[in-house]
C-alpha cells in the first residue's frame, strides 16, 4: 500500500512541484530564529482570511442580495438556520479581528523597519492588501442593509461626487442608480463575494511569494543572509516546520480565546463592531442622529471630519493612505528596528501612536469644536511623522546594528 | 511587552472616556440597569403572555416565528395556538406579523407602529425597561400621555391601568457643595432647593404596586431580549466550552513548542 501511494506521489511529483515547493516554502524555508511576539500577527491574518472566506461561503447560502429581502435575510440566518448565528457572529467578528492582526502587523512593520532594503516590495503588497481589505469591509458593511450600511454608504459614496468633473457621474456609476437602492446591494454583493477576495487571495500570494524571496526581518534588523552555513543556509535561522509551526500554533491558540471570547460574549463589540444602529433596517426618509464608520476606519474618518471641504477632506484621506505606501522610502535611517534608531525617532513613534488612536476614538464620537481642534492636531501629527522621517531619520545618530542575532 | 501592555492600557482608557459621553435615556438621564435572566423561562413566558396581550395588538414581531417561541419557552403547541396565536389560519411555522395593517395604523397613531423583534438590541433592553416605565400624564399630548426617555412619543400608555397615573412632580433637593458634600447651614441642617421633572406614581391608583409593575415590566422585556436574539444563552453557554477547547489545545501546542524550542536554544 505504501510502496503503491509512494508510487503514485512520485508520479504527481514528476509532473508537479509538490515536494519542492513544500520544502521551499514550508518545511525548509528558514526564518530568524530569534523573533517576538509582535512577527506572528502575520499567521494570524491568513487563519482570519481562512475564518472569513468559510464563514463568508456559509452567509451566502441564507443571504438575499434585495432591496427587500436583505435585511430580514440577516435575521433569517441568526434565527432559523441551524447554527447561523456562530457563521454570522465569526464573520463579523472575524471583519474586527482581520483589521486588528492586520493593524497590529503594520504597526510590526513600522516599529522594526520590515520594509526596509530588500522588503519594499513585500511592504507594497501588504498595504496593497490593506487597501482591498478596506473596500472589502466597506462593501461587505452594507449588505445587511440596516441604518448604519445605508447612511454609511450615502457618506462614503457621496465622496466620489466631491471629485471635480467626474464625480457625479462617478457615483452615479458606483451606486447604480440615483439613490442607494437594490442595484447598489447587488452590485456590491458581487464585488464583496467574488471580485475582491479573489484581487485579495492574489495580493497575500504576491506578499509571500515576495517574502520568501527576500527572507523575514527580525526585531533586530540584522540581516541573516550574512553568515551562512556550508548549504548556504542562514546560521541564525531555523526551518519553519516544525518550528515556526508550532510557534504559531501557540499564537492561534491564544488567538482563538480572544476570538471566541468576543464573538459568543460580545458580538456587537460595544457597538464599534456592529453598530447598535444597525438592527434598524435602512430608511432612506431618516437620518440617524449620529453616523460614525466602524472603529477600524475611524481615524481616516476623523481626517475627513476635521477638513471642512469636502474635496479636500477626501484628499486628505486618500493621502493618508496613500503615504503609507511610501514609507520604505521617507526612512533613511541606517538602522531599520526602532531598537537602534535614534531618539528623534522613537519620540515620532509615540507621537504617532498617541495621535492614531485620539484620531480613532474621535472618528467615532459626534463632532464638537474642541474635538475637530483635536482631530486637525492629530491628522497634522500623523502627517508630521511621515513627511518629517526622510529629515529626522537621516540627522539622529543611531546605534550600531549587531552583526548576529 | 510593557509597551504593548501600555497600548491596551491606552486603548481601553479612551473607550472608556467614549462610554462617559451623553445621556442615554433623554430627560431620565441615564437609564435603569436591567440584567437579562434568558434562563428564567417563568419570567420569560409571563413576559410573552404581556407582549402579546398588551403590545402585540399593534406591534409585530415579524423576524420571530411562533412555532420557536413555543419551543424555546417550553409552551406546548397546544397551549400557544389555544391562547396567544390569534387567528385560525396562523400557523406554527409562521412569523409573528402582527395584527394590525400598517396603513390602519398609521391613519390611528400617525405613524405606523415600529415591529419590535429587534428593539432591544437597536436601543438596548435597558432603554426599552426604562422607556416602559417612565410614561407620565401630560394634558398637552393626543394620549395624555408623554414619556421621559422619549419624549413626544406617539404611543399611549397601554399599561396606565395596571401602573397608576404617574406623574411629574417636584422635591427638595440637597445642594452638593464644590468639595463634594452636601451644603449645610448653621444648624447643621442641610441646605436643599426645589427641583422638578422627577417622576411620581400616586398610589391606590394602578392594579399593581410600583415594585409590582417593575416586575411586570422585567418580565416584559425579558422577554423581548430574548425575541431580539434567540439563541443568546445558546451562544453564552456554548462559548465557555470553546474557550475551554482553545485554552486546552494552547497549553498542549506551548508545551509542544518549548520542546522544540530546546533544540536551537
Amino acid at each position: 500500500m505504501t510502496q503503491q501511494s509512494s508510487g503514485i506521489f512520485n508520479w504527481i511529483n514528476t509532473r508537479l512541484p509538490i515536494s519542492n515547493t513544500y520544502e521551499r516554502h514550508l518545511s525548509k524555508h528558514p526564518v530568524p530564529k530569534k523573533v517576538n511576539f509582535w512577527y506572528l500577527f502575520g499567521a494570524l491574518a491568513s487563519v482570519v482570511l481562512i475564518i472569513q472566506i468559510i464563514s463568508g461561503i456559509w452567509l451566502m447560502f441564507g443571504y438575499e442580495n434585495t432591496e427587500e429581502g436583505a435585511f430580514a435575510s440577516v435575521e433569517y440566518i441568526m434565527r432559523d438556520i441551524e447554527y447561523g448565528w456562530i457563521i454570522r457572529y465569526m464573520h463579523t467578528t472575524g471583519a474586527s479581528m482581520f483589521f486588528a492582526v492586520v493593524y497590529l502587523h503594520m504597526f510590526r512593520g513600522l516599529l522594526y523597519g520590515s520594509y526596509h532594503k530588500p522588503r519594499e516590495l513585500v511592504w507594497i503588497f501588504g498595504m496593497t492588501i490593506y487597501l482591498v481589505m478596506m473596500a472589502e469591509g466597506f462593501l461587505g458593511y452594507v449588505l445587511p442593509y440596516g441604518q448604519m450600511s445605508y447612511w454609511g454608504a450615502q457618506v462614503i459614496i457621496s465622496l466620489f461626487g466631491a471629485i471635480p468633473y467626474i464625480g457625479e457621474s462617478l457615483e452615479l456609476w458606483v451606486r447604480g442608480d440615483y439613490y442607494i437602492s437594490g442595484a447598489t446591494i447587488s452590485r456590491f454583493f458581487a464585488l464583496h463575494v467574488v471580485a475582491l477576495p479573489l484581487i485579495l487571495i492574489a495580493l497575500v500570494f504576491m506578499h509571500l511569494v515576495a517574502l520568501h524571496e527576500v527572507g523575514a526581518g527580525n526585531p533586530d534588523g540584522v540581516d541573516i543572509e550574512k553568515y551562512l552555513d556550508e548549504d548556504g543556509v542562514p546560521l541564525d535561522s531555523v526551518p519553519f516546520f516544525p518550528y515556526k509551526v508550532l510557534n504559531a500554533l501557540v499564537a492561534i491558540g491564544v488567538f482563538g480565546i480572544v476570538f471566541s471570547f468576543i464573538m459568543f460574549f460580545f458580538p456587537e463589540g460595544g457597538g464599534y463592531m456592529l453598530e447598535l444602529a444597525n438592527f434598524e433596517e435602512a430608511n432612506p426618509l431618516s437620518t440617524p442622529e449620529h453616523i460614525a464608520p466602524v472603529w477600524y476606519y475611524s481615524p481616516y474618518y476623523a481626517m475627513l471630519r476635521a477638513v471642512p471641504d469636502k474635496l479636500g477632506g477626501l484628499l486628505v484621506m486618500a493621502a493618508a493612505i496613500a503615504i503609507l505606501f511610501v514609507v520604505p522610502w521617507l526612512d533613511r535611517s541606517k538602522a531599520a528596528s526602532i531598537r537602534y534608531k535614534g531618539i528623534l525617532s522613537k519620540i515620532a513613534m509615540t507621537m504617532f501612536i498617541v495621535s492614531w488612536l485620539m484620531l480613532a476614538w474621535l472618528g467615532t464620537v459626534p463632532v464638537t469644536a474642541l474635538r475637530t481642534t483635536l482631530s486637525i492636531i492629530g491628522t497634522v501629527i500623523y502627517f508630521a511623522f511621515f513627511l518629517l522621517m526622510p529629515i529626522y531619520t537621516s540627522i539622529e545618530k543611531t546605534k550600531p546594528v549587531p552583526e548576529r542575532l | 511587552m510593557k509597551k504593548f501592555c501600555f497600548l491596551i492600557f491606552l486603548f481601553l482608557s479612551t473607550n472608556s472616556i467614549i462610554a462617559a459621553v451623553g445621556a442615554p435615556c433623554g430627560d431620565y438621564g441615564e437609564c435603569d440597569t436591567f440584567k437579562p435572566q434568558l434562563n428564567n423561562i417563568e419570567s420569560l413566558q409571563l413576559g410573552a403572555l404581556t407582549f402579546i396581550n398588551h403590545c402585540y395588538g399593534c406591534h409585530s414581531l415579524k423576524y420571530s416565528r411562533w412555532g420557536r417561541i413555543s419551543k424555546d419557552l417550553e409552551i406546548p403547541e397546544k397551549i400557544l395556538t389555544e391562547n396567544l396565536v390569534f387567528g385560525s389560519d396562523v400557523k406554527l411555522g409562521d412569523r409573528m406579523t402582527g395584527s394590525m395593517q400598517p396603513a390602519v395604523s398609521e391613519g390611528w397613531f400617525g405613524i405606523a407602529p415600529p415591529d419590535l423583534t429587534l428593539v432591544t438590541r437597536l436601543h438596548g433592553s435597558d432603554w426599552v425597561y426604562t422607556y416602559l416605565r417612565t410614561f407620565y400624564e401630560d394634558s398637552s399630548k393626543p394620549y395624555g400621555v408623554n414619556n421621559m426617555v422619549y419624549p413626544g412619543a406617539a404611543m399611549p400608555n397601554v399599561l396606565a391601568l395596571l401602573q397608576g397615573q404617574q406623574i411629574l412632580s417636584c422635591k427638595d433637593i440637597p445642594i452638593i457643595a464644590s468639595n463634594g458634600g452636601v451644603r449645610r447651614d448653621e444648624f447643621g441642617n442641610d441646605i436643599t432647593e426645589e427641583k422638578c421633572g422627577y417622576l411620581k406614581t400616586i398610589e391606590g391608583s394602578g392594579k399593581l404596586s410600583e415594585q409590582e409593575f417593575d416586575d411586570y415590566i422585567f418580565d416584559l422585556v425579558n422577554f423581548m431580549t430574548y425575541v431580539g436574539e434567540p439563541s443568546r444563552s445558546v451562544r453564552e453557554r456554548m462559548g465557555w466550552y470553546v474557550i475551554l477547547f482553545f485554552v486546552v489545545f494552547t497549553a498542549f501546542s506551548y508545551l509542544l513548542y518549548r520542546e522544540y524550542q530546546k533544540d536551537y536554544h
